[in-house]
């Protein structure tokens, strides 16, 4: 008897597997669609959206014009290789500068939250979550005046770089209180036996948390890089606000090609090709953290 | 309190605290001071010594009463927080569900799926609805109703008049639903995980159907949750707007019916009249909106609770 049950089980298992499946699917349509459009259309003439079916074509050179700087075929050259190139690494310095600043911050606080007493430590890590979700907008004006009034004094030669400076700053501080919290409840895993010996033998705190502690919580600060590296590649607003208007990131480069609605000078795949590869970063390492939150549920350390 | 002990705390706590502090609490502050200047075009220099009072608020409430553009805000802001919130919260609970009652396999790839417009640059993301929404031929949209013969010439969803506001409204609605249900599914799909799986079989053996399992276990166990999502919720759609502005700045939606309250202000103070002690002023509603539904939040989810005391600190 007990084989034939076990056997409808499977089979109504795998019909609410198939029926959930084919749901979600349809419902999921928009994402895969729109995703779609974007990466194919890249790789047309035409967007293939718009286009009869027979007329659309194969080609790279949507991804030629737009390393050139082109923005058509026709259209003349008002950026080089070079200009594309540096909005490349601008993006790049962004995310990477964002993603030093967040994960040096979380891995400190998040182990002074978790393992040290002192005053105010409850008050502090609620204060956290409520920073967290505290009106970004509201701040940015008063983050804006912040920057002007420290710039000042600063020689216009450094300006530049003071504003990327800031920006990187002043994006990782949005991250910051949110993954002090995720750090905190990596370092809550890790045995107090470890700790104790250590300091029992000597060590200090601080030789003791970066000797023995970190490694164990490696896959934390993994996910938080990965994350906040994320959240910095993908930045619009805090870009446009501070960069001046020749530094440009990916970010702001597109929104630019498209302000006004302008199609006329604008290829539209050769943005999709811009839009593409600015996609491309964010998909890789997306799937290391999917992969690494995975690893840490499994091989996590218990408490 | 030693020294050497007060000195390890700082140099961990120290860095994160000086940003928190610099980033956070001096530009709260900072930000109600301007709302009481005349401050326009970042002249700080010129402006920030002088403090008109209440002149800022009395200037917003006029506008409130008197602009039908600004009547517009308000009215768009109240539409579209409302019915996003709805979709992100009874969508992410329908989608924790389905992936929770499928394959751990199958509903690994959804979840990731659906997480992906949360990861996306949101130039990216925007410029997806850029293609779908486009006013052109060449809008997936206009291409699906021209292919089915339910329009014939290809339409401005968000910006003709004849659509306003609601075409306008469902464009920024949709845009943002679908970044938005992500953030539910996570917490209702971990949390429908942590309830012990012996009582889930439990139920099943004694012939519960699906629906009843959701329904007298699933969704009373998760009442907590689903209070802490909608809060939650509702304070990001209050000041979440960069896809919105993209959408505006790329004539997508029409600026005047697309625009939210957390929008109105980059706008004031940024791009439009760079007056930025009227957007001074209109953000501190949100800073004390935003203050108490997070205080609300965190009565909701209980995080005291979960704060445990360090076991033997030495």
């Amino acid at each position: 008897m007990m084989p034939e049950v076990a056997d409808v089980e499977t089979i109504e298992r795998r019909r609410m597997n198939i029926m959930l499946g084919i749901v979600v699917l349809l419902a999921s349509a928009p994402i895969l669609v729109t995703y779609f459009v974007l990466i194919a259309s890249s790789f047309t003439n035409q967007m293939i959206t718009g286009g009869i079916i027979g007329q659309l074509t194969f080609t790279l050179e949507n991804w030629i014009l737009f390393f050139e700087g082109k923005l058509a075929v026709t259209a003349a050259s008002v950026l080089s290789f070079w200009d594309i190139l540096r909005y490349i690494f601008n993006t790049f310095i962004i995310a990477f500068g964002v993603m030093i600043v967040v994960t040096v911050l979380a891995t400190l606080a998040g182990y002074a939250c978790s393992r040290m007493k002192f005053k105010g430590r409850t008050f502090l890590i609620q204060l956290l979550i409520l920073l967290h979700a505290f009106p970004g907008v509201s701040l940015i004006i008063a983050v804006y005046a912040l920057y002007i009034f420290s710039k000042q004094p600063l020689p216009a030669s450094a300006w530049t770089f003071y504003a990327f400076l800031y920006v990187i700053v002043a994006r990782a501080a949005l991250e910051v209180p949110m993954d002090v919290w995720i750090m905190k409840g990596f370092f809550d895993k890790v045995p107090w036996e470890i700790e104790w010996s250590a300091i029992v033998d000597g060590a200090s705190r601080i030789k003791v948390w970066k000797d023995i502690i970190l490694p164990l919580v490696k896959p934390g600060i993994a996910a938080i890089a990965i994350f906040s590296f994320i959240a910095g590649w993908g930045e619009l607003i805090y870009v446009m606000v501070f960069l001046p208007a020749t530094e440009k990131t990916l970010a702001t480069y597109i929104a630019g090609l498209l302000a006004g609605g302008s199609l006329e000078v604008v290829h539209l795949p050769v943005v999709a090709a811009a839009g593409t590869l600015y996609l491309i970063p964010t998909l890789v390492f997306f799937t290391f953290v999917r992969r690494y939150m995975l690893q840490t549920s499994l091989s996590g350390i218990k408490g | 309190m030693k020294v050497s002990r007060k000195l390890t705390l700082l140099f961990f706590l120290g860095p994160a605290l000086f940003v928190v502090v610099l980033f956070y609490i001096v530009p709260l502050f900072l930000s109600i001071y301007i709302s009481f200047t005349p401050m326009t075009d970042w002249n700080i220099n010129r402006y920030l010594t002088q403090f008109i009072g209440l002149q800022n608020y009395e200037r917003l409430i006029h506008i409130m009463m008197y602009d039908p553009d600004m009547r517009a805000v308000i009215i768009t802001t109240c539409v579209f927080i409302a019915v996003t919130l709805v979709i992100n919260v009874f969508g992410g609970l329908l989608l924790a569900l389905a992936t929770y009652f499928m394959d751990e396999k199958l509903s690994l790839a959804y979840q990731g799926l659906w997480l992906l417009p949360r990861m996306t640059p949101v130039a990216v993301y925007s410029l997806l609805w850029y293609y779908f929404f486009h006013s052109s031929g060449i809008g997936l949209l206009n291409a699906i109703l021209m292919r089915l013969h339910l329009i014939n010439h290809p339409i401005a969803l968000g910006l003709d008049p004849r659509y306003l506001p609601w075409g306008a409204w469902f464009i920024i609605i949709f845009v943002n639903g679908l970044v938005g249900v992500s953030y539910g599914m996570i917490i209702f799909y971990s949390a429908f995980k942590s309830i012990p799986k012996e009582l889930i079989i439990a139920a099943r053996v004694d012939g519960a159907s699906t629906g009843r399992i959701i329904r007298h276990i699933l969704l009373p166990l998760t009442k907590w949750h689903f209070t802490f999502i909608t809060v939650w919720q509702m304070l990001s759609l209050l000041t979440s707007f960069a896809q919105i502005f993209l959408l505006v700045e790329w004539r997508v939606v029409d600026s005047t019916w697309g625009q939210t309250w957390a929008l109105y202000v980059f706008r004031t103070a940024f791009t439009t009249v760079k007056d930025q002690g009227l957007a001074a002023a209109a953000s501190t509603f949100l800073s004390v909106i935003g203050i108490a539904l997070g205080l609300v939040a965190l009565k909701a989810l209980g995080y005291k609770k979960m704060i445990l005391e360090p076991k033997g600190d030495i």
